[in-house]
């Protein structure tokens, strides 16, 4: 039977769907190889959850872990991907899958949960700080030149969970990092 | 590199450079470094094994095999030998040496835990799982850790569902597993969600379900706590499949409550509903509907449920969900499925489909959306479905009629919902022609008409096309739509060279090798790209070996992890790619480019099958669990989906096309192994090796013995692919392409090929009776290589005239000649192959004879005619290959000679062209055919430096 919006567990035969190539130009992409999928599948397959609409399209997807120490506070949710087909866009997909992933992280005890977003793709940006997400701390050059462009920033945004009681986790750091210094 | 142990051990600080060279890539300084510290420290095998590693990477794998085996033999127990060790055979691909190693450090070392814990994972990766169960019981007789049993308990679910036979696995192995988990129950020792998670996997298999509702309901299940609504979700689905509809329906009616966007409940709301209506079920006079609570039980109750859910959609301010309004139709097409008049209470279907797209039109999915509630409009009563519409069209806001009586969409929104309403139009089969211009985003529905068009075959439609489609490129240089529809149709056009930018510009990872690459292997070889062909085939296969290598790290992974429910999907995952229907086609077409392009040219048909370690007396084809991996929906199409027979169809088609081309290569490594070498080299990898052992287990060279079932199998083959092609199917231009096997059989290079490939046979025979007494074989042979040349020229015939062929100033394209060239190559190479082997058997027998003459003086005409007959062949077969050559040439040069911008577009005289078409236009069709032309060249080329090649081998064939 066909779902309408139904969020699932992310299984191996999904990476068999990933041509969705319809009706607009820029495919829900894979962007990484099989073994870093299989990988999160094997570590943290709660955090990587699919949306599939009628016939089995993939809509969107998210994938995510958890690490860091729970002894320096540092325990938290990490959004490693988060894609939606363009035909699915606009109808609030990614807030839910967000969302989702920030309960895995409650329950997990995480103290917060952080991404990684290039400076450029203010989009992107935007929609995290409708999502309550703050930028933490620029991370200088964070994604390596590709196809001619150049080097880019990234932001690290966060957002507090609620045993972080205090909101010390998203202080913004005065200045900005760089990769090797990020855990 | 892996660890390198303790820091203080002098051995490793000795060591540590070599590793830093592996490291680097460096491993020429590695080996050098090894062989140093070697002549020092005899003893250190680890410097051996690295040495090795160095070899192995430097392409001399029988060296380093060797090395690894001397280092294996003495049975280490240290830890850089085995870890080096492990490398090794990974990168050789024998991990079943990784299960030896660590099996002699264990009987050695009893006690590790470390080594035990190897041993188990070196099991994994090989899918030892019996093994597997008795090294996770060891090792938790070592130490009493709770995964290490668990890792056993998990080995025997494998063993379960690995087991050819469902019947022990329900009373042995399942029972077992869940005996072993209720003892840690029993015992109070369960720790972790994963076990539980284990344990509901069991009693989920073995089909006891109560049992598995009462663990999850239970305080074991208060661990399920990762997955979000685990808990509720695995209830959902033990409802389910114990019908307890009450609880089904409660729990579902809760969850919507929750989140009234979620359509799985719905959809269990609605069916639980329906089951419990026909039950006449009526909730207890007192208490508790059901263990979840409220139970809704009457159509009334499930009207009022979907219209409160709506009713808050309404008043809502942020966006509305869809589910609510969805589930509102989706009640109807089932109060309608079963007759039910209630359905008029929810409204008039066409009335509320149209609302949903007022309210939603904008938004992309507006259409897979309603497309499945199309039905509920009676699709076959005309004038509603043009009301409907009709209607959807009004509502989209269009701007002002233009000057050419167009109304254009002033926004994206707008854009979008007129979008909507001609794809339901297509899909209804009402189809408008709504024609746009300037708004390039709308190219998708032009394409729509214009491949409306090429369905009729009007040639001058498929120029346009692709000038449209080039223009397109052009301003949205990286949609992929564009890209994938330009591809279709150079291919159809027998134009592979543009394909390959545009293959490879889609970016195509990983497992899209497996599901889009039939696109690219489907029309390289058979359009005469062989470099390109080779190409195609090495991406695909570079991500098939690479699957088996990185999935069998990460089952692993899982079960260091915990996720069980992970590991037999990770297995079926490895499966399904290695049992993909496009994987055995590029092995198999792969290692047939080769021989076609190098056996007895560059090396001998022998060599060549030695090299490629293929086994003629083996079929590695999967055919009874073959997965067709295609995405053939990777077209966009408004059309009703691609129907299941085209899927079956083509997938019949395609396996039978690979039968053949299969046979056809295991009788070519037949026919060198009939060769009449008695030793043959030894294999040169250990995959090689490994083939070597097993025909070593079957008897050494093939035999005539080995052709005969094949030639068996290739003739029953044909004669099913005739009945297949007879029954002339036709896919949707968007669908599946065809195979190459109806026109294969069409130009007769099968039939041929067949008749060549049973020749070694006739003459193996001779060769056995001697020719004294054999005149009526001889007279067959004979005939047999006379109609082989006779096939050919005929064959030959076929590929005569102009690729692209102009008669008044009009252009028409005629790929199916550069097709049936191709056919006439592969043909020529086994024709050549077989006559060169037969010529080498003849050869010895016509010597033998000759001595005889000599003695007796008496003359055996039949022989000699024999001799002759083949030795005149073989010369007429020279001049045809010389006249195929010239041939070529010719259609170079008339291709070449071509003007194409003096051309018109076929079916429309110049005069009429300049007015149809700007000069953008022009210029972009224009270049369209220049590729066309391009790749026609390229393809003639080398479909005739091939030809030349196997025209100078044939000189060399003398008997």
């Amino acid at each position: 039977m066909a779902y309408m919006t139904t969020l699932r567990g992310f299984n191996c035969d999904d990476l068999f769907k990933f041509n969705n190539m319809r009706l607009f130009p820029y495919p829900l992409a894979l962007q990484y190889g099989i073994p870093f999928y299989l990988q999160y599948l094997a570590h943290w397959p709660e955090y990587f959850v699919v949306a599939e609409a009628p016939g089995g399209e993939l809509m969107g997807y998210i994938m995510g872990k958890a690490e860091g120490s729970v002894a320096r506070e540092e325990w938290h949710g990490h959004v490693t991907a988060l894609s939606v087909a363009p035909e699915f866009r606009r109808l609030g997909l990614a807030a839910k899958l967000m969302e989702m992933l920030e309960e895995i992280s409650e329950r997990k005890g995480g103290f917060f949960v952080d991404l990684f977003v290039r400076v450029s793709n203010q989009v992107a940006v935007n929609m995290y700080k409708q999502l309550g997400y703050s930028v933490y701390r620029t991370v200088i050059e964070y994604y390596s030149a590709s196809n001619g462009e150049p080097d880019e920033d990234a932001y690290d945004m966060r957002k507090a969970l609620s045993r972080d009681t205090e909101k010390k986790s998203i202080i913004p750091l005065p200045h900005p990092v760089r990769p090797e210094d990020i855990e | 590199m892996a660890a390198r142990g303790h820091v203080q051990d002098p051995n490793d600080r000795r060591l540590r450079p070599i590793y830093d060279y592996l490291d680097n890539g460096n491993n020429k300084m590695a080996i050098q470094q090894a062989e140093k510290l070697l002549k020092k420290h005899r003893d250190l095998h680890c410097a051996k094994v690295l040495k090795a590693i160095g070899l192995q990477r430097t392409g001399k794998q029988d060296e380093a095999f060797t090395l690894a085996q001397e280092v294996a033999g003495l049975e280490p127990t240290d830890d850089n030998s085995l870890q080096a060790l492990t490398i090794l055979y990974r990168e050789m691909h024998r991990p079943e040496l990784v299960t030896k190693l660590y099996e002699a450090a264990v009987r050695k070392v009893p006690t590790s835990e470390e080594y035990h814990s190897h041993l188990f994972m070196a099991y994994a990766r090989v899918g030892e799982y019996k093994k597997m169960q008795q090294a996770g019981m060891a090792l938790y007789k070592i130490v009493p850790k709770n995964p290490y049993y668990f890792w056993s308990v998990m080995s025997l679910v494998m063993q379960a569902i690995s087991a050819q036979d469902e019947k022990l696995s329900h009373t042995m192995f399942l029972p077992l597993a869940e005996r072993m988990v209720e003892k840690m129950v029993k015992e109070e020792k369960i720790e972790a969600e994963a076990e539980v998670q284990l344990y509901f996997m069991i009693l989920e298999r073995l089909g006891k379900y109560a049992e598995a509702l009462e663990v999850v309901r239970g305080q074991l299940g208060e661990k399920l706590t990762s997955e979000l609504q685990s808990r509720e979700n695995k209830c959902m689905f033990l409802y389910g499949r114990l019908e307890q509809w009450p609880e089904c329906n409660a729990l579902s009616r809760k969850l919507l409550l929750k989140n009234p966007d979620d359509w799985q409940f719905y959809l269990s709301y609605f069916d639980s509903l329906f089951n419990l209506i026909d039950q006449s079920w009526t909730p207890p006079e007192e208490g508790n509907h059901s263990a979840e609570g409220e139970v809704h039980c009457s159509v009334a109750q499930a009207i009022g449920f979907v219209e409160e859910r709506l009713a808050s959609e309404e008043v809502k301010e942020t966006r509305p969900l869809r589910g609510p309004y969805l589930a509102r139709l989706e009640l109807i097409s089932r109060l309608r499925q079963r007759g039910s008049p209630d359905e008029q209470q929810l409204g008039e279907p066409l009335e509320l489909m149209f609302q949903y797209f007022v309210k939603f039109g904008d938004k992309p999915c507006c259409f897979t959306d309603l497309k499945v509630f199309l039905h509920l409009l009676s699709p076959d009563h005309y004038v509603q479905v043009a009301a409907f519409v009709n209607r959807l069209t009004e509502a989209v806001p269009l701007g002002p009629v233009g000057e050419d009586g167009v109304a254009l969409p002033g926004d994206t929104r707008a854009l979008q919902r007129h979008l909507g309403a001609a794809q339901l139009s297509r899909c209804l089969g009402l189809q408008h022609a709504l024609s746009t211009d300037g708004k390039l985003a709308l190219i998708h529905e032009l394409r729509a008409h214009y491949r409306h068009g090429l369905q009729f075959g009007k040639e001058h439609v498929l120029w346009q096309c692709l000038g449209l489609l080039e223009e397109g490129l052009a301003h949205s240089p990286s949609n992929a739509q564009i890209k994938l529809l330009l591809l279709l149709l150079f291919c159809r056009l027998g134009a592979f060279e543009p394909v390959v930018d545009l293959y490879s510009s889609l970016d195509a990872k990983h497992v899209q090798h497996d599901t889009i690459g039939y696109l690219l292997t489907r029309y390289a070889e058979s359009l005469g790209q062989f470099a390109a062909a080779s190409q195609a085939c090495n991406f695909s296969l570079r991500f098939f070996h690479s699957n088996q290598k990185d999935t069998s790290e990460y089952i692993i992974q899982a079960y260091k992890y915990g996720a069980f429910e992970k590991i037999p999907e990770f297995i079926a995952f490895r499966n399904r790619l290695n049992n993909s229907l496009h994987f055995a086609q590029v092995r198999t077409e792969r290692m047939l480019l080769d021989l076609y392009l190098d056996a007895d040219i560059s090396s001998t048909l022998e060599e060549s099958v030695k090299n490629m370690s293929l086994c003629p007396e083996e079929d590695d084809i999967p055919w009874d669990s073959l997965r067709d991996n295609r995405d053939l929906d990777v077209f966009v199409s408004w059309n009703p989906k691609l129907s299941k027979e085209h899927r079956q169809l083509s997938l019949e088609e395609e396996s039978l096309w690979l039968r053949l081309r299969s046979l056809t290569l295991r009788l070519a490594g037949c026919l060198s192994g009939l060769c009449h070498s008695p030793q043959a080299p030894p294999p040169a990898t250990p995959h090689a090796q490994r083939n070597a052992e097993k025909s070593a287990e079957n008897g050494v060279a093939s035999k005539p013995a080995d052709m005969q079932p094949l030639l068996g199998q290739l003739e029953r083959t044909l004669g099913q692919a005739a009945q297949f092609t007879d029954k002339h199917q036709q896919y949707p231009f968007l669908g599946p392409p065809p195979t190459r096997l109806p026109q294969a059989l069409a130009n007769g290079s099968c039939q041929c090929q067949l008749v060549a490939l049973q020749l070694p046979l006739h003459v193996q025979e001779l060769e056995t009776s001697g020719l004294d007494q054999s005149a009526e074989l001889q007279a067959q042979i004979a005939n047999l290589f006379k109609s082989l040349t006779v096939q050919l020229q005929d064959m030959l015939n076929k590929c005569k005239g102009d690729l692209l062929e102009v008669t008044d100033g009009r252009c028409r394209a005629q790929p199916s000649l550069l097709e049936n060239l191709v056919f006439f190559v592969e043909t020529v190479c086994v024709v050549l192959w077989v006559s060169s082997h037969c010529s080498g058997t003849l050869r010895p027998l016509k010597s033998s004879l000759q001595k005889k003459k000599k003695k007796k003086k008496e003359t055996s005409t039949v022989t000699v005619s024999t001799s002759w007959l083949v030795w005149d062949r073989c010369t007429r077969l020279q001049t045809l290959l010389s006249q195929a050559v010239e041939q070529i040439q010719d259609q170079e040069s008339s291709l070449t000679a071509l003007k194409l911008e003096a051309l018109s577009l076929e079916g429309l005289p110049q005069a009429e062209v300049k007015d149809t078409f700007s000069c953008d236009e022009r210029t972009f069709i224009k270049a369209a055919m220049d590729k066309v032309q391009s790749s026609y060249l390229r393809s003639l080329q080398e479909v005739g430096d091939l030809l030349r090649k196997r025209a100078d081998t044939l000189k060399s064939l003398k008997i």
